[in-house]
């Protein structure tokens, strides 16, 4: 009884200290009426979605894929040309885009998982330029200059606003429903076996885990979220072309996980918060001077954290001695063992139940 | 009692490119005991377990389990099969605690847990089993080898096997470990689990093991109970020969 009384205060701070952070963030638009400031936002939101799709397959399955921005570039260009040429709702064709991105990544990715360590990384890079000159080298994909998507009035069956508010919020809902499946991907049967295979995959065959079988399932759910956020990036954009494809990109989705500590689950989130309005600052104020500082800085970042703090701000926080003091002081968390133990009765209730 | 073996080898055979270091290796393995195999560094021990649970394809020679041909079976196709395994270079799950490193494990296999409360309830009940419950939120790379050891062995342990294999368990354990390790592996046997295991103390084989197999330059020299094989004039002249070289 102590124990689901102690959790159970635990559980309410937790649930309080989330929707302060939801609030603030519902509320931002309300205050902020800077298009330019909602644009910045709305880039954390889904350059940090990505990140998450790339965390799935860097952080915890340990396959670094540089071609990211290739899956969603298959996804923006499906949305784009099913909705102008077949007049398709674009929501319906969002699914759609996922599951050609899933196609593409699960039957013709699938050969280069023989290949291990540097050489998937090098493969990756290889796969997304060759994507990308296939689309500008073919007419039906509008060559070099791309392909748009319908203008109009506001409309939210199209997903079309001339207020960057509501791809704010959409934007923000997107980031919140995938950061709740990687969550719990991260606690079930699926995320342990990309976390075993990340360690050891001898280990991981061992003990009943197909390597192969858990690595595709890992790039099809990352290149499946990565078409997503193509639809949402088409859709706001509401006009792609090739260079959305470029290295430079997928290398942009990779910082926010490393920064934010690749670790967890959370650590795209973090990183995305801090490193994108950082870039997008240091682009509106300095790039006329210094151009590309954002991508050296980029650079920098990534480095020093590479190495001094591997684990990312995650990393360092989860040892802080602030991350003790607000467990314990703010948040009431009770210790692992009695945690545990809730976890366990839990169990026995609902089996008699 | 002509108790059908429940693992079988014939003339396993395995050679990497000029080097053969297992050569027409043939035994059994009674359900229900303890089997050893012995042999100097190099002998080809651990090229056998390999081969046996499906690391290494096998060059030449078949393998049985109850009498079904499980050759071209994967490594990852093992667990299903009630076959678990322990590696002799530890490959822990570093970055995780060893709760976590057990978790894991149930939810693979032939009796994978369902959901996370039974894996959770499974790897509790075999940390508590091998004694690894009180350091279960230590991460396994900050652990020494005698826990790593036995981390091996309770993460074979939870995918609930019927056959055990352990590679060098007990190497590097000071004497009250390796006495501890002992009575684990009996407990585990006593459990019903079939178990192989290499092993080079030899208090542990004469103590545990029904039966020896002794390898040596990638053959069986001898086979038999351990008073047997250690009475052996060749397999004591291996030993010995051994013991003059290291002088
Ligand atoms: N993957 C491999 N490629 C080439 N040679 C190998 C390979 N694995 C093992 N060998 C060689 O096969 C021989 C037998 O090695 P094995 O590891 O089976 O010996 P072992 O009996 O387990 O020895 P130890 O007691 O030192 O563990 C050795 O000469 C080793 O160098
Ligand atoms: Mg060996």
């Amino acid at each position: 009884m102590d124990i689901k009384k102690a959790v159970g205060v635990y559980h309410r701070n937790l649930l309080i200290a989330i929707g302060a952070l939801l609030a603030v963030f519902i509320a931002i638009p309300m205050i902020v009426k800077t298009p330019y400031i909602i644009n910045i936002f709305v880039l954390v939101f889904y350059i940090s979605t990505m990140s998450m799709a790339w965390n799935i397959l860097g952080g915890m399955t340990g396959q670094n894929s540089l071609g990211l921005a290739a899956y969603m570039g298959i996804g923006a260009y499906t949305v784009c040309l099913v909705v102008t040429k077949l007049n398709w709702n674009p929501w319906a064709v969002s699914i759609l885009a996922m599951l050609v991105t899933a196609f593409i990544a699960g039957v013709i990715f699938f050969p280069c998982f023989i290949l291990q360590g540097p050489y998937f990384t090098l493969v990756s890079i290889a796969f997304a330029e060759s994507m990308r000159q296939f689309i500008i080298n073919s007419e039906f994909f509008g060559r070099a200059s791309g392909v748009g998507l319908p203008f109009g009035p506001d409309s939210f069956l199209q997903f079309r606003f001339t207020s960057k508010v509501p791809y704010y919020y959409a934007g923000l809902i997107m980031m919140i429903a995938v950061y709740a499946i990687m969550k719990k991907i991260d606690n079930t049967k699926i995320g342990y076996a990309l976390k075993t295979i990340r360690e050891d995959e001898d280990a991981a065959a061992a003990i009943g885990i197909n390597p192969t079988k858990y690595k595709v399932i890992a790039v099809v759910i990352s290149a499946m979220v990565a078409g997503f956020v193509g639809f949402f990036y088409a859709s706001y954009i509401r006009y792609i072309d090739p260079d959305l494809m470029v290295q430079a990109k997928s290398t942009e989705f990779v910082l926010p996980a490393v920064v934010g500590g690749a670790a967890f689950v959370e650590g795209p989130l973090v990183g995305g918060l801090i490193m994108i309005p950082l870039s997008e600052f240091l682009r509106a104020n300095y790039a006329r001077v210094l151009p590309g500082i954002n991508m050296i800085m980029y650079a920098i970042v990534l480095l020093v954290v590479i190495r001094f703090r591997p684990s990312g701000i995650l990393g360092w926080y989860m040892e802080s001695k602030f991350k003790k003091f607000i467990d314990e002081k703010i948040l009431k968390k009770p210790s692992l063992d009695v945690l545990e133990q809730y976890e366990l009765m839990n169990y026995g209730s609902r089996k008699e139940a | 009692m002509e108790d059908k073996p429940i693992i079988e080898v014939t003339g396993l055979t395995k050679r990497f490119k000029g080097l053969t270091a297992v050569n027409d290796v043939s035994f059994t393995v009674r359900k229900g005991g303890i089997t050893g195999m012995i042999g100097p560094n190099g002998a080809g021990k651990s090229t056998t377990f390999n081969m046996i649970c499906g690391y290494y394809p096998p060059t030449e020679g078949k393998i049985f389990y109850n009498g079904e041909d499980i050759t071209n079976k994967r490594a990852y196709e093992y667990t299903n099969m009630k076959i678990a395994r322990t590696f002799q270079i530890m490959k822990p799950l570093k970055n995780l605690t060893v709760l976590d490193n057990v978790i894991a494990s149930c939810y693979f296999g032939h009796s994978a847990a369902k959901n996370r409360h039974e894996a959770m309830e499974r790897a509790i009940e075999v940390l508590k089993f091998t004694g690894l419950y009180e350091k279960r939120h230590v991460l396994s790379k900050e652990m020494g080898t005698p826990d790593q050891k036995r981390l091996e062995m309770a993460r074979a342990l939870a995918t609930k096997p019927e056959v055990l294999f352990l590679d060098e368990n007990m190497a590097g354990l000071n004497p009250t470990e390796t006495a501890e390790a002992i009575a684990l592996i009996r407990k585990i046997n006593e459990s019903g689990v079939t178990i192989l295991l290499i092993e080079h103390i030899m208090q542990a084989v004469v103590s545990l093991c029904e039966k020896v197999i002794v390898l040596h330059h990638g053959e069986k020299i001898a086979e038999g109970t351990p008073e047997e094989v250690m009475n052996d004039p060749y397999v004591m002249e291996v030993y010995l020969g051994k013991k003059e070289e290291q002088q």
